[in-house]
């Protein structure tokens, strides 16, 4: 049997070792970039509460240079430890992550380890070059970043890999915030008295239903004539099968097919 | 089966499913009870099958799509992530560090490069002003010669050296990183900083030892010096690995001998950090404190020691 073949987009298929099949949605640029800045912030927000409660912490204790010096230690940490320590404590996320509803995995689509988490943002000082603007001494392992360098490197492979990326084998997808929603009902009346007229013996095919899900959940967008258009190819053929009159609309009569498939089902014991 | 009936009796599973998602996501890091793993273990299965059955069960796509979604945000949950696997550090750091570093090219290249260019600058230096002059500026040379005019005792308490101790901490350990993350363009990309660095500090060091202040400038740079050099060295030695793995790639492709070199590197670029860290703290401390010369070379060959057991010791009993 020909299968379709498989759309050319930012999905990527997974198969888990227990064989469940499932996909992906690819992290671009667009989502990542709104999570760095957020990212960017947030650690700025957490240098300047952090040294600033260390030094008037150790003002307290009339000891300033203490507390300096232990701020820097911080700075340090936090610049270089982060992203690392956050991806590896929750699960692939930092708090810029979590809010644009994005997940670093490995590319099998697996959880990734403390040393990909670190080593992917250890290189990200890499990725970024060159700098916004470079401030000079230690400023310039903060950013902010333009990340020319991680872009070119990202448009050249196929699942958005930035160098760090590369080099630990992870990705970055969409955690979609999913809803399900109602079945498509297309509410046309007329289409329910047609659904009779079907022969109640035709079995509809899976490709079938899929085209004609497809085609119930977009109509609507459409003007009449560009809706006969589109229906005629599939409802024509099957116009002359169930020994329809010539002239029926072929819009109803894939809704009406559709509402015995979907809705009204086959009222068979 | 009425699609629209399997939709509605699968649905609240879906939802339950969904649902313990969001509330695992918030118990990162907490144990969660028997009973709802157990639960959401069979719910993922279930909502498993489901989507393995969409084609069959006639599903539209846009509910396809809901299942792929609920499937992967279900999977992230059940598959967390170790985070660190603090028990293993040891036996890296101690066994498996100094087994590849005895073996490493690209540290012997990147030792050979750091004091070749380092012993070369400070020659140059030693031997004409002018050279030091154009290596390290006006106000780098002043700077210098003002800084160490002073003898080296007395600059300051305990609190002075802590914050001395967090500026070298914060500024060395970046400047490794950094040599290391550059070194993955190719292996060149750590280059620079790596010879620019050695001529600075060559530059420097020639410089002060045929100056007048030649004793402080030592005084205070004898101690720290052989772990803050050697640690240069280590990470842009792990940075030229991952680079060099893109070059020769040993049969695999040059994605995946990236990886393997990244997996590699990456212990070392730490163990470079811990070095940078020990020197930053006898930096702080020992190095502009009053002690004796003789205080501060024992500490200087103490180190040297340390690291050659380390490097050759360690390295030779593990591969043996």
């Amino acid at each position: 049997m020909l299968t379709a073949p498989k759309q050319i987009d930012t999905h990527i298929d997974i198969v888990t070792p227990e064989n469940t099949a499932f996909e992906y949605r690819l992290a671009g640029p667009f989502r990542r970039l709104p999570a760095y800045l957020i990212d960017l912030a947030l650690r700025g927000g957490l240098v300047l509460l952090g040294w600033m409660g260390l030094l008037v912490a150790f003002r307290f204790a009339n000891l300033p240079d203490v507390g300096a010096g232990l701020g820097l230690v911080f700075w340090f940490l936090v610049a270089w430890g982060y992203g690392g320590l956050f991806e590896a404590l929750w699960n692939g996320q930092t708090p810029g992550k979590r809010t644009m509803g994005i997940r670093v995995l490995t590319v099998d689509g697996q959880a990734i380890g403390g040393m990909q988490a670190v080593m992917r943002n250890v290189l990200r000082v890499l990725d970024g070059q060159p700098a916004v603007f470079n401030l000079g001494g230690p400023f310039q392992y903060m950013g902010p970043f333009t990340y020319v360098l991680g872009l070119l490197a990202a448009s050249a492979n196929n699942r958005f890999q930035r160098l760090g990326d590369l080099a630990c084998g992870t990705m970055v997808v969409v955690e979609e915030p999913s809803w399900l929603g109602e079945l498509v009902n297309p509410n046309e009346p007329e289409a329910i008295p047609l659904a009779e007229k079907i022969p109640a013996g035709f079995e509809v095919t899976r490709s079938m239903a899929r085209a004609l899900a497809a085609y119930v959940q977009h109509r609507r967008r459409f003007a009449w004539k560009r809706r006969f258009e589109m229906a005629h190819h599939l409802a024509e053929p099957l116009r002359q099968r169930f020994g329809l009159p010539a002239g029926t609309n072929p819009d109803l009569l894939l809704c009406s097919l559709y509402h015995r498939k979907f809705l009204a089902g086959e009222n068979s014991p | 089966m009425r699609v629209s009936d399997l939709i509605q009796s699968r649905q609240r599973n879906w939802q339950e499913l969904q649902h313990r998602c969001s509330e695992l996501e918030g118990a990162s890091g907490r144990r969660v009870p028997a009973e709802a793993a157990a639960r959401f273990a069979a719910l993922y299965r279930a909502a498993c099958a489901d989507l393995a059955l969409a084609d069959a069960y006639h599903l539209p796509p846009a509910t396809v799509q809901y299942l792929h979604q609920l499937v992967g945000k279900a999977h992230n949950q059940l598959y967390r992530t170790q985070a660190f696997a603090v028990a293993k550090w040891r036996r890296e750091l101690l066994v498996n560090v100094p087994r590849r570093l005895y073996r490493d090219a690209s540290l012997r290249l990147a030792l050979a490069i750091f004091w070749g260019v380092f012993l070369l600058s400070a020659a140059m230096a030693f031997s004409s002003p002018d050279y030091a002059d154009r290596v390290l500026g006006k106000d780098l040379m002043m700077g210098l010669e003002e800084m160490y005019s002073r003898p080296v005792a007395g600059r300051g308490d305990g609190a002075t050296a802590v914050m001395a101790t967090g500026f070298y901490a914060f500024h060395n350990p970046s400047i490794g990183l950094r040599c290391f993350a550059f070194g993955l363009v190719f292996g060149i990309g750590g280059l620079f900083p790596l010879v620019y660095n050695a001529s600075i500090l060559g530059a420097a060091f020639g410089h002060m030892a045929g100056s007048p202040n030649a004793g402080n400038f030592f005084h205070f740079v004898t101690a720290h010096g052989p772990f803050e050099l050697t640690a240069i060295a280590l990470a842009a030695a792990a940075g030229m690995r991952l680079g060099f793995s893109l070059v020769s790639t040993g049969g695999y492709t040059r994605t995946a001998a990236l990886r393997r070199a990244a997996s590699e590197a990456l212990p070392s670029a730490c163990t470079a950090v811990l070095l940078f860290l020990l020197a930053a703290v006898i930096e702080g401390f020992l190095s502009p404190s009053p002690a004796p010369y003789w205080v501060k070379l024992a500490v200087a060959i103490t180190s040297c020691v340390m690291l050659a057991f380390y490097f050759i010791g360690l390295g030779r009993r593990a591969v043996a």
